[in-house]
């Protein structure tokens, strides 16, 4: 079974778990409740605005995070959505992390999904909102074109206008969304 | 009908009218003739047969008379008059005439009784079963018919002129001797003493009324004006006898007024036939005496604001209108004037706080006594807490009035100890050993509290419920103490022990914990200082000045205000020494320095002065640098001490006055070593710097909100950097989940928050449209 499978999902639906397992979820939940809390006091006392997150609605663990684009790369001046989603395994296994803003970028599909190391196999718990934003703030200014979710992006990387044209295009799209 | 009757008598019409007309003259346009006609003539009639028609037709000749004649006759002299003798005159004169009128009537209406026994009639006319009465209602009536709209102004006219005779009357009979000497006027019918005419009006005032009693129409006719003139007088004499005097209780001489005067004079005009009119003198005494008490507590009422300010002085007048309560039905009237009063005079920004918490002490001892419940002090003295609780300065106001030296209140209050009843508890046991006492609370009472609650007559315990908790108070107590300690720079700390003892009484051992652990901090840094004075290996009392600490453990005082101040070198190595030396004494601690905080002994010598002035370490610095030179401007010193410029200016200022300074031009400051003019310097040496205002050197609850809500801010920013747009609530609802959580939990009301939203909208941080909030586009 997948590590980020919401556990409380699974302990309903199978039957054979005991009582004493789902108090121990829940308590495990608190944990996890109380970890997001300090990163979002954590984040909001930081004075360093290019990055910020904030939860979405009730639950602590849907976020959405805003980041914006690194100085001196095509993605200067803008600024982008992501969603986070965290696991109740929380900070043992990844967030999930989206883009909601479309953009054009060589390690981010259409769809938002963002191939990096360090969301996947190179998970840690040292890792927190901070991190994980800030990772992919530099992830925008330097790509890795050997494994690219875009190729066009890859190929189109080094032309530096043309890359600018596109990555405006593409904000320009989802602004009028 | 009529005809069929005398055809069968056999007359001729003309001959029976002739004889009706001799029994009843009245019928033959002779206006009542007196003369009787002989019993035969009646008897003469009878036959006829014609009784009831007969006596319809007088009847009605009696109206016509009565309604073409004599009424407009009668209210025509109610006309104008251009003195009150002249209408006491016309009054007279109307009832004379109309009483000799009626009387006219009389023998005629004899008559027509005795037909009425010959011919065996029994019946009711207006209501009436005598002939006397119907005649009686035909008067009234015809005469209420045509009233004139003036009549009244004569009728007052006969009333206050009798009155005015009757009181004085009264009056000399009282005060004879000074009366009587140098006055010229009588003061009852305004003639010069020897052509009095008292006597005289007093006589016909009784003939008339006795003919107005006679003829019923006294109620229907003068009723009304007694009924005015007599409230008139009361208002009057209430106003006159109870006005500004609180000291005095004026319910029994009144009573005893109303019951000699008034009522004598209403006994005059009823006296004529004592035992009938008995009755309705005994319901008029009712009457007016509740008018009386009504009057009364109306004045007093008025007043009310003023006797709760002379408080203990104006008991009796306290007094008097909880009697007066009771009798009446004037508490809501109460309620809502004196609340109105307060509001007027009390709760308005013009008012120092200590004399709005004055006014709330005597308002609470003068309405307990006035409603022992309490529930007229809750529901009068709601908007002076609400007031007080929106004042900034009143917890201090009313702690330092608490711990105050000499003869205050609140001190005394606090002397008297008992512990603090604040009325967040559930509805408590009432006492059940004295319930035969038991009284049901007044109907305005709220039902949700607790009598018992409002019984509490400590008026400590009231004013902390303006707060509705300790916390707020002890605080408050806590910066004032931390104030006075720090301003005092000795380590004489037994008042504030006393004080500390006596709050303690009050709000708990737990509560003042922290305020303890202050005093302790003062002791034990006198004791630290003195040990590390006298410890040879750091050579402190040899420094070039000596200095001391006051060591306080930070995490027991209220914050300070944030000030920078980069004292000079030498001064900040003296500093270190003596950190160090603590550190050696005190293993893993250290000292954290509060440069702005403290005193500063300093001798001052110029070429023709010489200053010892203790003043602070700020004003100390600046003097010192113009030491090295004697010409600085403002920003200069900004810069080397870390001081903003504004507070600088302020601080020169100082010096300024002590004529050690001059400004040359505009920010830019010289040493003044020689003064030029004596008189300028009128500054005794050895003077102890008072600072410009004494200043606070805690953080205000002001400022520690403010910080609180910068906290908030970060969260509001954050949440509308990544959401974009929100209403107010959400953002509350937010704040609420995400950023009141941890160990310093700061609520925030949704009131608060929206002014604090509309601040930061007026400062251009933030942008409203919708009912949205958004951060602008940076």
């Amino acid at each position: 079974m997948a590590q980020n499978v919401n556990p409380l999902v699974s302990a309903s639906t199978t039957d054979t778990k005991t009582d004493e397992e789902t108090h121990s979820h829940s308590q495990d939940n608190h944990s996890v409740t109380k970890r997001l809390q300090k990163e979002l006091m954590e984040l909001m006392i930081n004075t360093d605005k290019s990055v910020s997150a904030f939860p979405e609605g009730e639950s602590l663990f849907k976020w959405i995070g805003t980041i914006s684009g690194p100085k001196g790369t095509v993605y200067e001046d803008l600024t982008f959505k992501l969603c986070l989603e965290f696991p109740h395994s929380y900070p043992f296994s990844a967030p999930v992390v989206k883009f909601i803003t479309s953009i054009f970028h060589p390690n981010i599909d259409q769809l938002g999904n963002i191939c990096l190391d360090i969301l996947k196999e190179k998970w840690s718990a040292l890792y927190d909102v901070r991190t994980i934003l800030l990772s992919i703030q530099s992830l925008l200014g330097e790509p890795n074109n050997d494994s690219p979710m875009n190729a066009q992006a890859a190929v189109l990387w080094p032309d530096k206008v043309e890359m600018r044209h596109r990555v405006l295009a593409e904000h320009k799209k989802s602004e009028s969304q | 009908m009529l005809n069929s009757y005398w055809l069968d008598a056999n007359m001729s019409t003309d001959d029976v009218w002739k004889k009706i007309c001799l029994a009843f003259p009245i019928l033959a346009d002779n206006e009542c003739s007196r003369e009787c006609p002989e019993d035969n003539v009646l008897e003469e009639i009878k036959e006829l047969k014609l009784n009831k028609c007969i006596e319809d037709i007088v009847i009605c000749r009696i109206e016509q008379i009565m309604r073409q004649k004599i009424t407009p006759d009668f209210w025509s002299r109610f006309s104008e008059r251009k003195t009150e003798i002249g209408g006491f005159e016309r009054f007279k004169d109307a009832v004379d005439f109309l009483y000799n009128s009626f009387s006219n009537f009389l023998p005629m209406l004899e008559n027509l009784e005795k037909f009425r026994t010959i011919s065996r009639i029994n019946r009711v006319i207006y209501g009436e079963e005598t002939l006397l009465g119907t005649f009686k209602v035909i008067v009234t009536s015809t005469l209420l018919s045509q009233l004139p709209l003036t009549h009244q102004i004569i009728t007052e006219d006969f009333y206050k002129v009798s009155f005015k005779v009757f009181c004085n009357a009264d009056k000399s009979d009282v005060d004879q001797d000074e009366s009587s000497e140098d006055v010229v006027q009588c003061g009852g019918c305004s003639h010069e003493i020897e052509q009095c005419h008292c006597q005289a009006i007093l006589l016909v005032f009784h003939e008339t009324n006795r003919k107005l009693i006679e003829l019923d129409l006294l109620e229907r006719l003068a009723g009304e004006v007694i009924t005015t003139l007599i409230h008139i007088r009361i208002e009057n004499h209430v106003q006159e006898s109870c006005k500004g005097s609180f000291d005095t209780s004026y319910i029994s001489s009144l009573e005893s007024w109303l019951s000699t005067v008034v009522m004598g004079w209403l006994t005059h005009i009823y006296n004529v036939n004592a035992v009938s009119t008995q009755s309705s003198i005994k319901k008029f005494h009712q009457k007016i005496s509740h008018f009386l008490y009504e009057t009364y507590t109306r004045t007093r009422i008025e007043q009310l604001f003023n006797i709760i300010i002379e408080y203990p002085d104006s008991q009796p007048a306290v007094e008097d209108l909880r009697i007066c309560l009771q009798k009446t039905d004037l508490r809501l009237y109460l309620t809502q004037k004196l609340q109105r009063a307060l509001e007027t005079r009390l709760l308005h920004p013009g008012v120092n706080t200590p004399d709005v918490l004055t006014a709330y002490v005597a308002a609470i001892r003068a309405l307990r006594q006035l409603d022992p419940t309490g529930v007229l002090l809750e529901t009068v003295t709601l908007p002076v807490r609400h007031y007080l609780r929106w004042r900034d300065d009143t917890v201090r106001c009313v702690v330092s009035s608490l711990t105050e030296e000499g003869p205050s209140e609140l001190a005394d209050e606090l002397v008297r100890g008992e512990a603090l009843q604040l009325d967040e508890g559930a509805p408590s046991d009432e006492d059940m050993t004295n319930w035969e006492g038991w009284n049901p609370d007044p109907v305005d009472a709220d039902p949700s509290k607790t009598s018992k609650s409002r019984r509490t007559s400590d008026i400590i315990s009231m004013l902390v419920n303006v707060y509705g908790s300790k916390e707020l108070f002890v605080n408050e107590y806590r910066t004032l103490l931390a104030d006075r300690l720090l301003s005092q720079f000795t380590y004489n700390t037994e008042k504030e022990i006393r004080y500390l003892e006596l709050l303690k009484l009050r709000f708990g051992e737990s509560q003042l914990h922290y305020c303890e652990v202050m005093l302790k901090d003062v002791y034990d840094s006198k004791r630290i200082n003195a040990h590390l004075h006298s410890d040879p290996n750091f050579k402190l009392d040899r420094q070039q000045f000596p200095s001391t600490a006051m060591i306080l453990s930070a995490q027991f005082w209220p914050p300070f205000k944030e000030e920078t101040l980069e004292l000079p070198d030498f001064v900040k190595e003296h500093l270190q020494i003596y950190t160090k030396a603590f550190e050696t004494l005190k293993g893993n601690r250290t000292l954290s320095w509060k440069p702005h905080l403290g005193s500063v002994n300093i001798d001052i010598e110029l070429k023709d002065r010489k200053f010892n002035l203790t003043v602070s370490p700020i004003h100390a610095t600046i003097i010192w640098h113009f030491q090295t030179k004697n010409q600085w401007t403002v920003e200069e010193l900004s810069q080397l001490m870390h001081v903003p410029a504004t507070v600088l200016r302020r601080k020169i200022a100082f010096w300024q006055s002590q004529g050690m300074l001059r400004e040359i031009s505009t920010d830019s400051f010289l040493l003044v070593e020689e003064s030029s003019t004596r008189s300028k310097c009128p500054v005794p040496p050895d003077m102890v710097c008072e600072d410009e205002e004494t200043e606070s050197a805690m953080a205000s609850a002001h400022d520690q909100r403010e910080e609180e809500l910068q906290v908030f801010w970060s969260y509001i920013v954050g949440m509308l950097t990544n959401l974009d747009l929100m209403p107010l609530e959400r953002i509350h609802q937010m704040l609420k989940m995400f950023a009141s959580q941890g160990p310093t939990a700061v609520e925030c009301s949704l009131r608060e928050l929206r002014n604090f939203l509309d601040r930061k909208v007026r400062e251009h941080r933030l942008l409203f449209s919708g009912g949205f909030y958004r951060l602008p586009k940076s």
